[in-house]
């Protein structure tokens, strides 16, 4: 895997125990290995299609962007970028708790 | 309840089905672009118990959702909002409303008497054709000003907050900075405002806000009357610029006829005297603390006693239009009537009490020498019922001679004046 910057503070608990598996993942993944976790659907396939698309890169769960979820049909809450989202106040969408997954 | 939504699904088709709430400007909220939810039968009505069509939407950044409470029928007998139940024209409460408009609505408030009287009500809106109001309040016509002094002239968006986060007052509040509820000190339990009861608001009675408006308006300025029955004198204050004899005359006329106005220039006042009493009290209901002449608001008060009035009068004699003569003739201020502790009935004519009930039933003779001014122009004599010959016409009059302002040909709208002087 490329170099990722990652943060200077310690871990939680639990890391130890999930590190190697991670490790290990992060080794041994091929292309072919990948397509098989795919099709057996250890990974999301429809929400790894979003992310290869333009502005979807860091969405956090498909229902935030199902319109017929909502009542006048638009994304929610957490897909407004911060910039336009004046009140400068947290906000948690309802479905998965995300704060804020564009922008 | 026989109509309400779980017990009697048999009386569908009366339900209530609205495509608009009847809504105040303060419950919209202050944008102008709204997204409203609408949602057939959501609920039932608060007071009367019916289902309706409920509406939800978001009057503003950091509001609560706000929704109708009670429906259409319940909300067009009381003329109120449907969700926060005030006044749609003074966004008063309903008791302040009634209290100032004189209007005793008294809706039956117990199970099938008010299921019976909104069903007759609602029969009544439909039938009307929506451009008056049913019940009561058609008929209440005068537009209050005690009313309109009370309304506020903003509206009060602090009403649309969120209610207060119960979990932070015990200090459990796990949300945190995105908890949408308000982390404020709730409003103390002892304050009478805390109590308020969604029917005792809407049946007028008990309502602890409309008490506290109404104590309110009690304690705002108020001109009494004098006791003195005779006094029909005003006086008129902080005149300034406007000091003129012809701006209060133009404006005084409507209450009533002017016998006199005398105005001193040095204390910037003017006392303006009526011919009847009624006229000067309505004028003075009218005017005070209300009348606003070039920009200032006029002090007006009683005067004192024909005998008592200290102020020098002022050389107005000459000046046209002020010192008018009294018409001679017309009978002059009757005495006082006796006290009312008197056990005589009705003793109107100050007659003996001991006379024959036939003489009750005369009328008063026509009052001694009445005379008739005719309008300038009118050649031919009136003819007059009662009897004295007409006057002769205003020409052969000496001049200066004018008793009312009417007569006065500088005034507007008199005719052409056949008056020689001036």
């Amino acid at each position: 895997m490329p170099k990722v910057k990652r943060s200077r503070k310690p871990p939680p608990d639990g890391w130890e125990l999930i590190e190697p598996t991670l490790d290990e993942l992060d080794q041994k993944m091929r292309e072919e290995l990948y397509e098989y976790c795919i099709r057996e659907s250890y990974a999301d396939k429809n929400l790894i299609a979003k992310w290869k698309k333009q502005g979807y890169e860091n969405l956090c769960c498909l229902r935030c962007i199902q319109t017929r979820d909502t009542n006048f049909g638009t994304n929610c809450i957490c897909r407004v970028p911060k910039g336009k989202l004046e009140v400068g106040r947290i906000i948690e969408c309802t479905h998965c708790g995300c704060r804020g997954c564009s922008g | 309840m026989a109509t309400s939504l779980g017990s009697n699904t048999y009386n569908r088709q009366n339900w209530e089905d609205s495509d608009f709430p009847i809504l105040c400007q303060t419950c919209l909220g202050e944008n102008p672009y709204i997204r409203m939810t609408k949602e057939k039968y959501g609920k039932e009505c608060k007071i009367c118990a019916r289902p309706f069509t409920v509406f939800r939407w978001c009057p503003g950044v950091r509001m609560r959702f706000k929704k109708t409470e009670v429906c259409q029928t319940c909300s067009k007998m009381k003329n109120v909002c449907q969700t926060c139940l005030l006044d749609l024209e003074y966004g008063l409460p309903i008791q302040v409303r009634d209290t100032g408009m004189s209007i005793k609505d008294d809706m039956p408030r117990s199970d099938v008497n008010k299921e019976y009287y909104t069903q007759n009500m609602e029969r009544e809106i439909q039938n009307s054709d929506g451009t008056r109001l049913v019940g009561m309040l058609g008929k209440a016509q005068n537009p209050s000003d005690m009313l309109l002094k009370l309304a506020r002239p903003t509206p009060y968006y602090k009403r649309n907050r969120p209610h207060i986060c119960s979990f932070w007052v015990k200090g459990e509040c796990k949300r945190g900075e995105e908890c949408p509820y308000r982390h404020e000190k709730p409003t103390d339990p002892d304050d009478p405002l805390a109590d308020q009861n969604i029917k005792d608001r809407y049946y007028g009675i008990n309502d602890p806000v409309a008490d506290k408006l109404l104590k309110r308006s009690s304690s705002m300025p108020r001109l009494d009357p004098p006791e003195d029955k005779s006094i029909t004198t005003l006086y008129i204050g902080g005149l300034g610029e406007s000091l003129t004899d012809s701006e209060l005359r133009n404006h005084f006329y409507q209450y009533g006829e002017i016998r006199t106005i005398t105005l001193v220039q040095r204390q910037q006042c003017a006392f303006i005297q009526f011919a009847t009493r009624q006229g000067a009290e309505l004028a003075a209901e009218k005017t005070f603390n209300k009348l606003i002449i070039n920009g200032r608001r006029l002090a007006v008060k009683w005067g004192r006693s024909q005998a008592a009035k200290g102020t020098d009068v002022k050389d107005g004699f000459d000046e046209m239009g002020t010192g008018l003569e009294p018409v001679p003739g017309l009978p002059t201020t009757l005495p006082p009537p006796p006290a009312l502790e008197e056990e005589a009935p009705a003793n109107y004519f100050n007659l003996d009490p001991s006379s024959s009930p036939a003489l009750m039933n005369i009328s008063l003779p026509p009052p001694p020498g009445l005379s008739n001014p005719l309008p300038p122009g009118f050649g031919a004599p009136m003819f007059h019922p009662m009897g004295p010959p007409p006057p002769p016409p205003m020409a052969l009059r000496p001049p200066g001679h004018i008793h009312y302002p009417s007569q006065d040909p500088q005034r507007m709208g008199a005719h052409a004046a056949i008056r020689h002087s001036d």
